[in-house]
């Protein structure tokens, strides 16, 4: 349609053709990126996020494939960069690059590169993505740096290329920082195609509509949103709703560090308070504040409106207080590589605050995070070396209505690791991965299992291995009444179970047993249906101890039928326990 | 007297229709029928649709050369969850597996998210002492006793079909093998379905969830057949039954009730194989098929002629356009994409006070508002009506008619009221945005695969595809749209023109040193040997043509691209060793062409080699002809319609389909009436009626 496109309001139809085809554009950027880029962290588990912005760095648009955290960090990067060149000094062809944890997604190997759009020789927007690289130099693995310095190359925002022309010396100093320098490079190059193609699609996007600035757009889009997600937030009573929640990572004086929320909603406004949250740690697991926010506002969009396209209006709508130098806000040069282990909390403590006033559209706490990454290296017996990672989640925490998932990942999004796959790449023999009894927290809903894996070295070279999990002292705990889900437990040769995280050295034989935590339940178990109970015994997931004891639910071991009177004693029997 | 090869015979029972082609190769001509799908028994409507093609021709069963069937029994079975009882046989330590999934979420901000019920539940996974290694090398043998109690405890659970699938089996079938043998002494009428016989590769869910899902349709579709041809031999039919497989190409009923879950996906696959077909005549190069029924649109991209073939599809989706929420089945598959965008998508306004066209559908009950049948909610077809497109009195060649009133009131209360719209405005945007969501799709889809849109002609059919080409076809920038004749049948079409064909595989993880060429000839001809018995049990006579492709990466990668292996120097069907240094070289080069760069101081390596054995045999040239003499009374009227330039009706003429010569032009705007479908011709765009049996629009003029 060329009518009435430029004019200061454009018609309905063509605003929201005009803004379907922005988003179909943020995903032809992701779709290029992950067909051209060398990392897996792109290309399986979608580590990225691809934006349309217009010359004051406002994000109107997002690909709908991306992790929660680039997702959420995203739309403050392109402000920043526009604040360092300004929109009018840009050229065609100039490309802004920048990782600063700070500015950006908190930790080195998330790149962003942004590009100015230009249309008849004028800037008429920016379009930008990041993806998670493979390496940003820095030390590898392990979970001890003191200081971001140990972390990688951190880039502040500079332009990788200038008017077409690559920056060599910043080309060389990246190839001379970084593991793996090809691909590195020939990643960075993917994600300047990436916007290649993102900018040509605003273009034609613009020159079949005649539109002629994303201005106008932006200010139909990013109210319009804002006012939906407050629609949205409008749906919490007002009132004042506060949560913490213990990590099991300590602070230097031997305390679990705690995060703490206060979450106020009057009306359509929430605020967002974390006073009380502990203080930085000398270990990697700082959340910068991008990331903070971007797991702030994750949970209001998953809980009350998961439809609403991402733009500025999404983030608009929740202010946030987090005060500096804490885990959730840390200062320079807080170290911060496996913020997740940290950031992903930040999700049940909001659901946990909110659980007391909007029960039916939370989950209660899962038992998938942290990440349960294991990563082995070494040589196989001819020789040749090998790095190789096992990926495996647990279970999700329950909702008021159903039970949680069993092995799936949340909130992040990463795939598990095939068996088949792991053993071709790795001389090592995963010997069991199944679900655990009664590792789900039981509830009128229980939670999602948690799955125990065992690994063992075949090879005759030492196998150094990095063995990561967590909720070993504190498991997913259930809401309304809900009971807590199995712990998380890692056993090296079926000795004593560890206390946190470690480096692991595997001899032929050797191996490593992992427990992954359960998520926990929702509601109180001795009102869960008989039948769900039998339904959980007959299939295994529950024992018949379990059923009895966590349930109240007498099950005959030979019929395999609900023994009723029984049940009911128990039922009493339990609940006055519990009084 | 007619010759016992006379006729051929295209069958695809659908969710709605099973439709029927029959052509008669003596005079190229054929006949079209269409009757209601009688789910409970999906044979008995091709009962009906043979009984009454044989009113019209009664020569054709004792003269048919061979039928070819498509069917949704498979999918249906699944969907339904009404498959046998079946169970799942396990390494020690894994009968999870089929639950766990990849452990992915689908929708990264549902938390409510829910996946699929397994097929084969807990109680009925059972797990086998024993243990191979990725290098095929026999860890633990399978233990007697393990075994035993695992017989015995499937005889208990009252098992009627047992999918076994244990780890690395498609490096060493061994113990699958050694666990068929015993069942077959122990438990003879047990059906048995192996890992390594339905898909030797890796990846254990994948591979796991395709056997299960082949053990749960296999006694269904044996019973199904046997039914079939018991009613073929009744009807006095002598011929061979093929079935169409979900990566093109048609097998004997012998491989079917051997691996059904070849045959889960192929109803669309006949319209894209016609597509293609009509491009090949037609002389085009790039190829969008693009089927828009009532409840979906598909497009798929062919280039050169070629049909592009994915290894896996994904069925039983929870939600049904999003990826990752269904089960995985590891079968060649025409490689589409599918949108909820059809004639009854339902237009409503949501949240952001935009009009939002589907997924939801009215289907053909209550259906559109228009139909007159209950609906009560506007959809893409009210809209089409309101905007003049679609004649009320000429739907379904007038045995319907349509309430256009009923879906004025119906858009104007649901959307141009909320928008303060016109009706005509508020019908325009639901066309808009259901053409815009196509759009997307299509570009999406060829955004992924590399795939050149705007070079490209889009091929119309299915219901409501002619409908929406002009829009589609604009918003990609694709200049040159076919309509073909008959497209309510093109599926069917479709599968007459599709050869015997099959494709196996096997995963054989290996560097490229030269000491793997002989290693890789001889797997190439054991595959060459399997594919080709499969193709010999259906047909004898034609030569086989074998296809090698090698699935490759850069060691590490989790991703392969597909590779076709250069042919060894001096021999055509291979030397001893294959070439791998051509090998090498080749996907290099298909590396480069995908990704736009390749490495060279990384290693390949082969994971996966395939095979696909094609009967050779002469696709006819199906069409129908326009009549060669100049006439002039394909103008049936000239009624207002929508113009979306200049925002306000103007005069339509209206053309019937079946009365355009050869080579008549039609200046647009126009409309071009079939019986099953509507054609329109947007302003500035020019309809030809090219002789061969087709309408050939090439668009111009401004964009809309």
């Amino acid at each position: 349609m060329t009518t009435g496109a430029s004019a200061t309001k454009i018609d309905p139809i063509t605003f929201q053709i005009v803004w379907a085809r922005l988003i179909s554009v943020a995903d032809e950027i992701a779709a290029t990126l992950v067909k051209t880029s060398f990392s897996l962290v792109v290309r399986d588990n979608h580590d990225y996020a691809c934006g349309i912005y217009d010359i004051s760095g406002r994000m109107l648009a997002q690909s709908l494939q991306c992790t929660p955290g680039q997702a959420g960090a995203t739309p403050r990067v392109v402000a920043a960069m526009l604040e360092r060149y300004p929109a009018h000094q840009l050229s065609p062809g100039d490309v802004i690059i920048a990782n600063d944890p700070w500015l950006c997604a908190g930790h080195a190997p998330d790149v962003f590169i942004a590009a100015p759009v230009f249309r008849a020789g004028k800037i008429v927007g920016v379009v930008c993505n990041s993806a998670h690289h493979i390496d940003m130099g820095g030390r590898l693995g392990g979970t001890d740096a003191r200081e971001v310095y140990e972390e990688g190359l951190i880039i502040p925002i500079t332009k990788l290329m200038v008017a077409g022309q690559p920056n060599d010396d910043l080309f060389r100093l990246l190839r001379r920082n970084v593991r793996a320098a090809d691909k590195v490079i020939g990643d960075l190059r993917a994600q300047m195609a990436a916007n290649h193609v993102g900018a040509r699609g605003v273009v034609q996007m613009m020159d079949e509509t005649g539109l002629e600035s994303l201005e106008t757009l932006a200010d139909e889009i990013i109210p319009r949103t804002e006012a939906a997600m407050r629609a949205a937030i409008a749906e919490i009573p007002d009132g004042v709703y506060a949560h913490s929640v213990d990590h099991d990572e300590l602070d230097p004086d031997g305390k679990p560090i705690r995060l703490v929320v206060r979450i106020e909603v009057a009306g359509d406004r929430v605020s967002l308070d974390y006073t009380g949250t502990s203080p930085q740690v000398p270990k990697p697991i700082n959340a910068v504040f991008n990331i903070t926010r971007a797991y702030s506002v994750f949970p209001f969009v998953a809980a009350l409106c998961p439809r609403l396209p991402m733009n500025d209006g999404v983030f608009n709508a929740v202010s946030l207080v987090v005060p500096q130098g804490t885990v959730l806000n840390p200062t320079f040069p807080a170290p911060g590589m496996f913020r997740s282990l940290l950031s992903y909390y930040v999700v049940e403590l909001i659901y946990g605050a909110l659980a007391k006033v909007i029960p039916d559209k939370v989950m209660a706490p899962s038992g998938t995070y942290p990440l349960w990454i294991q990563k082995f290296a070494g040589r196989f017996d001819d020789g040749r070396p090998f790095v190789s990672h096992f990926n495996a989640q647990g279970g999700h925490g329950a909702r008021q209505d159903r039970d949680g998932n069993s092995a799936v990942v949340f909130p992040g999004n990463i795939a598990s690791t095939s068996v088949e796959l792991f053993e071709v790449d790795a001389p090592m023999l995963c010997e069991r991965k199944a679900f655990i009894t009664d590792s789900a927290g039981p509830g009128r809903f229980r939670g999602g299992l948690g799955q125990e894996i065992v690994i063992r070295s075949l090879a005759k070279h030492r196998i150094s291995g990095a063995a990561s999990g967590g909720r070993f002292r504190h498991g997913a705990v259930g809401l309304d009444g809900g009971k807590e889900g199995g712990r998380g437990r890692i056993q090296f040769n079926d000795g004593e179970p560890f206390a946190r995280s470690s480096q692991v050295f595997y001899d032929r034989g050797d191996f490593v047993r992992l427990c992954q935590p359960g998520g926990g339940g929702f509601g109180d178990p001795l009102s869960r249906d008989p039948e769900h109970v039998l339904r959980d015994v007959r299939q295994g997931v529950v024992s018949l101890a379990g059923a009895a004891a966590d349930y109240g639910v007498a099950i005959d071991r030979d019929t395999l039928r609900v023994n009723v009177t029984e049940t009911a004693r128990l039922r009493t029997r339990n609940a006055a326990a519990a009084e | 007297m007619s010759q016992p090869s006379r006729f051929r015979l295209g069958c695809d029972i659908g969710g709605t229709f099973t439709d029927f082609i029959l052509l008669d190769q003596e005079t190229g001509r054929f006949e079209i029928e269409k009757v209601m799908t009688t789910t409970d028994d999906p044979s008995r409507a091709v009962d009906d649709g043979i009984v009454l093609l044989a009113d019209r021709r009664p020569e054709f069963p004792a003269a048919c050369e061979n039928i070819i069937h498509g069917t949704t029994l498979v999918i249906n079975a699944l969907i339904e969850r009404k498959g046998a009882a079946t169970a799942l046989v396990a390494t020690q330590g894994f009968a999870d597996l089929l639950e766990m999934r990849k452990e992915i979420r689908y929708d990264i901000y549902d938390i409510a998210a829910v996946y699929p019920t397994p097929l084969v539940p807990r109680e009925h996974r059972f797990e086998l002492d024993e243990r191979v290694t990725a290098d095929g090398e026999v860890l633990r043998p399978l233990e007697n006793t393990s075994l035993g109690t695992t017989l015995a405890k499937l005889r208990a659970a009252g098992i009627e079909s047992v999918a076994v699938a244990l780890l690395h089996a498609y490096a060493n079938p061994v113990h699958e093998q050694e666990f068929a043998a015993a069942a077959a002494v122990a438990a003879p009428d047990l059906i048995v379905t192996l890992s390594s016989d339905v898909l030797p590769e890796i990846k254990e869910y994948e591979r796991t969830s395709t056997t299960a899902i082949n053990a749960y349709v296999r006694p269904l579709v044996d019973r199904y057949l046997a039914r079939l041809e018991d009613r073929l031999r009744q009807r006095g039919f002598d011929c061979g039954l093929y079935l169409m497989l979900s990566g093109g190409g048609i097998i004997g009923t012998a491989a079917a009730r051997r691996v059904p879950v070849r045959l889960i996906e192929s109803g669309p696959v006949g319209g894209a194989i016609a597509a293609g077909h009509i491009g090949k005549i037609a002389g085009v190069r790039d190829v969008v098929a693009f089927d828009m029924g009532g409840t979906t649109a598909k497009g798929c991209l062919i280039r050169d002629g070629d049909l592009p073939i994915a290894t896996s599809l994904e069925v039983d989706r929870v939600h049904r356009f999003k990826r990752g929420s269904g089960m995985p089945v590891g079968v060649p598959a025409v490689d589409l994409v599918e949108i909820g965008a059809g004639g009854g998508s339902i237009a409503s306004i949501d949240g952001l006070g935009l009009i939002q066209v589907g997924p939801q559908s009215a289907g053909a009950e209550p259906g559109p508002i228009c139909y007159g049948l209950g609906g009560t909610l506007p959809t893409v077809t009210d809209a089409n009506l309101v905007l003049g497109y679609l004649d009320p009195d000429y739907f379904l060649g007038g045995t319907m008619t349509l309430d256009a009133s009923g879906a004025r009131r119906g858009i104007e209360r649901e959307i141009g009221a909320a928008m303060q719209l016109s009706v005509e405005e508020a019908a325009w945007g639901i066309r808009e945005v259901v053409n815009e969501n196509m759009a997307s799709a299509f570009r999406m889809y060829a955004a992924e695969r590399g795939g050149d849109l705007p070079a490209a002609t889009l091929v119309a059919f299915g219901g409501a595809g002619p409908l929406h080409a002009d829009g589609v076809g604009r918003k990609l920038g694709i200049g040159k749209i076919i309509v073909p004749r008959a497209a309510g049948v093109f599926s069917a079409l479709g599968f007459l023109v599709s050869p015997v064909a099959y494709e196996v595989s096997r995963t054989a993880v290996m560097r490229l040193g030269t000491a793997a060429g002989p290693k890789l000839e001889s797997l190439y001809r054991e595959l060459e040997a399997t594919a080709g018995e499969a193709i010999a049990e259906a047909t004898s006579g034609p030569q086989i043509s074998f296809e090698r492709i090698a699935e490759m990466s850069y060691l590490g990668q989790g991703h392969q691209i597909r590779v076709a292996v250069p042919a060894a120097a001096g021999s055509a069907n291979g030397g001893a060793a294959v070439d791998t240094a051509a090998l090498e070289a080749a996907f290099a080069t298909d590396y480069r062409r995908q990704y736009g760069y390749a490495y060279d101081d990384l290693e390949a390596q082969i994971v996966t080699l395939r095979v696909l054995a094609t009967a050779q045999g002469h696709a006819p040239e199906i069409i129908v002809p326009f009549a060669n003499a100049a006439r002039d009374d394909s103008i049936k009227t000239v009624r207002p319609a929508y113009d979306p330039i200049g925002r306000r009706f103007t005069d339509h003429e209206v053309h019937a389909m079946d009365r355009l010569c050869a080579n008549q032009n039609i200046t647009g705007p126009a409309i071009i009436e079939e019986r099953e479908s509507t054609l329109i011709v947007g302003i500035g765009a020019v309809a030809r009626a090219d002789p061969r049996g087709w309408v050939e629009v090439t668009l111009g003029g401004e964009m809309s």
